[in-house]
């Protein structure tokens, strides 16, 4: 406990250096902006914003405050446009236009708005303290891992990952190999070996990780943007005087505690994110509030206050095994990874030891960027609606403009330019097609991190497979995996024995 | 349908990447136990099961895509690809003001304000980006005058 207070204490000394509170700040407002733009969900939100983030030459726990400040800014922000246009920002944001639109629809979206501010702080906060309580824990946990350890908790989070995201497992692991391969382009650290390059001094170094995120997100975002433009106009929803009450308040008090603790379980787990944890605790609630469950849908509150904690909650979550493990727990922490890596620092248990101020700087920042998110929301969420007004004629250029700055600045190869336009076409193909573009980035992400640990089990046996299942640690994460993708099989087979 | 074409595509090229890993791929001396040809491998055995299998069973039933959206997302893309063509050799602020116009336009925005936007983006976009953020954006053209 001791060592949690002198880390806490040692990351707040970061978080509240000028220069960090005002990155914090900014990531918070930008993050929010760019989640507020109909549309576009917090990972796109992050993908086009990161390589400008990058390139501006911060430290990396600087670096690495003002992303998690646009991930959690993106996260609230996506409520705006959810609530008030009923087109939800990603996946995660699709419950809080269940019942947010509704209240909107009824003149009550101020009372929407805040209430939903309220409830994403809750459910922020009591993420992040969780997180200071157990990452530590687990970080040390986690120290002992053997390198065969490691490729059991990656398949693992990769069998989560197929079991739990998308509608077909088959597709979702097909999209996370897709994403290893990718990351096997290029020189091969251990040997020198030249892999999959055709050629081109151009893939000599792989494919530069910022280059992969802008097009399968940015870019792919973009093509779709255009796609769907033709479904005509949206109509913008009043905010009008309406505001949220104590009384409104302390009547989810429970809703939002339970819904926190549940998004925050969620979120740790691999693979799984805000969507999951959102669609679970709506329809908890909904099952818990017993006969008053059928005013669920037609604007609620308690539908509202839900989904908005436990995706609020998950996005803190998922931050624990990308910090103590080294293992994104969505799509999005996926991208913050490859963020710490472009900064040759590698997330990890040790990193709590070795570079404690990006560990605690980190959850100490997430702190402060919850209030300044409140803070900011409650008055200035009339001034971040009007950006649902901006006409996607103007909006989606943008998109291209900053993508283009993005790549261009950090890489400055004209090369890089080609390549997300392709990685574009092929993200928003795979969109069309049902794949989750998430398990890619995972996959492109963890791909060296995978092959090295593999390699270096096989290097300690001496090219005997069976060390991958000589501890127990391994054991038991591979039983894990196992049930993973049994319970879901088993609960479906049970409810539709049910309706039947 | 279209799962099929692209599962057929895909396994195609993971065809291609496997060949590459069971054949061309080899260090010329290794110590350890895996060369880099066994992960590249094991990827290449279990996408292609993978896709076998969303080949056997396709889910998605057809692309649905509209003519005129597909004219449009096609025209945005070469105007995509004119834009990575000129952003170097034309200078940021041109090439932008140029993408960012035309692009507007095929949106739907309307001659004199699809202008007026190109050109302000490239601008500020430059005034933020290069003077303000100090990010490496090219001058180009411009920057060939002053």
């Amino acid at each position: 406990m001791d060592a949690v207070l002198a880390g806490l204490g040692q990351g707040f000394a970061v978080a509240l250096d000028p220069i960090n509170l005002a990155l914090v700040l900014a990531g918070c407002f930008f993050g929010t902006l760019i989640g507020a733009l109909p549309g576009i969900g917090p990972i796109n939100g992050v993908a086009i914003l990161l390589p400008i983030a990058y390139s501006l030459g911060l430290p990396p726990e600087s670096a690495l405050i003002l992303l998690a400040g646009i991930y959690y800014g993106a996260e609230y922000g996506g409520r705006i446009s959810s609530i008030l246009l009923n087109v939800p920002g990603d996946a995660g944001a699709v419950m809080s236009t269940l019942d947010g639109n509704p209240l909107a629809k009824r003149g009550e979206a101020g009372r929407a708005l805040s209430l939903s501010a309220v409830a994403s702080f809750i459910g922020g906060t009591l993420a992040v303290v969780l997180m200071t309580l157990f990452a530590p824990l687990l970080a040390a946990f986690a120290v002992t891992f053997s390198p065969a350890d490691y490729v059991a908790l990656m398949v693992f989070a990769f069998t989560s990952l197929a079991s739990l995201v998308g509608k077909n497992p088959v597709k979702t692991l097909l999209a996370a190999v897709m994403g290893l391969m990718i990351a096997s382009i290029g020189i091969d650290a251990n040997t020198g070996v030249v892999r999959f390059t055709f050629g081109s001094h151009d893939l000599m170094a792989g494919i530069d990780f910022l280059v992969i995120v802008i097009g399968l997100f940015g870019m792919a975002e973009l093509i779709h943007l255009v796609e769907a433009q033709a479904t005509g106009k949206l109509k913008v929803l009043d905010i009008g005087k309406s505001f949220v009450s104590w009384a409104d308040i302390i009547r989810v008090r429970w809703v939002v505690l339970r819904s926190s603790l549940i998004g925050f379980f969620i979120g740790v787990l691999p693979g799984t994110g805000a969507s999951v944890a959102s669609a679970v605790t709506y329809g908890t609630e909904k099952r818990l509030a017993g006969e008053s469950g059928k005013d669920f849908g037609t604007g609620d509150i308690r539908g509202l206050a839900a989904p908005e904690a436990a995706n609020n909650a998950s996005a803190g979550g998922a931050m624990i095994p990308m910090l103590t493990l080294g293992i994104p727990g969505s799509g999005t922490t996926a991208i913050l990874l490859g963020a710490l890596l472009l900064f040759n620092i590698t997330p990890g248990p040790v990193m709590f030891q070795q570079r404690p101020e990006i560990a605690w700087g980190l959850i100490a920042s997430m702190y402060i960027g919850n209030i300044a998110l409140l803070v900011i929301n409650l008055p200035l969420v009339g001034l971040f609606a009007r950006l649902l007004t901006i006409p996607q004629q103007y909006l989606t250029p943008m998109i291209a403009v900053l993508a283009f700055i993005g790549v261009y600045s950090v890489v400055g190869n004209p090369f890089d330019l080609y390549m997300i336009i392709g990685l574009g076409i092929f993200g928003w193909i795979l969109r069309k097609l049902e794949f989750s573009l998430a398990p890619v980035i995972l996959g492109v992400v963890l791909g060296s991190l995978f092959e090295d640990n593999l390699r270096r089990a096989l290097s300690i046996s001496g090219g005997d497979w069976g060390i991958l299942v000589q501890s127990w640690n391994s054991i038991i994460l591979y039983v894990l995996a196992v049930l993973v993708v049994i319970v879901p099989l088993w609960l479906g087979r049970r409810a539709l024995k049910k309706v039947a | 349908m279209a799962d099929r074409i692209f599962a057929a595509l895909g396994l195609l090229a993971i065809l291609v990447y496997g060949w590459i890993a069971f054949t061309a791929l080899k260090a010329p001396f290794q110590y350890d136990p895996l060369g880099p040809e066994s992960w590249p491998r094991i990827l290449s055995v279990v996408a292609a099961l993978c896709a076998l299998y969303v080949l056997w069973k396709p889910d998605v039933g057809n692309f649905r895509l509209q003519t005129a959206t597909g004219i449009k997302v096609a025209v945005m893309l070469v105007l995509l690809v004119a834009y990575a063509f000129l952003f170097e050799r034309l200078g940021f602020i041109p090439a932008t003001a140029l993408f960012a116009g035309f692009a507007s336009l095929l949106l739907g925005a309307r001659l004199l304000p699809a202008a007026l936007f190109g050109i302000g983006t490239g601008v500020i976009g430059y005034l933020v980006g290069a003077m303000l953020l100090e990010l490496n954006l090219p001058a180009g053209l411009l920057g060939k005058l002053f």
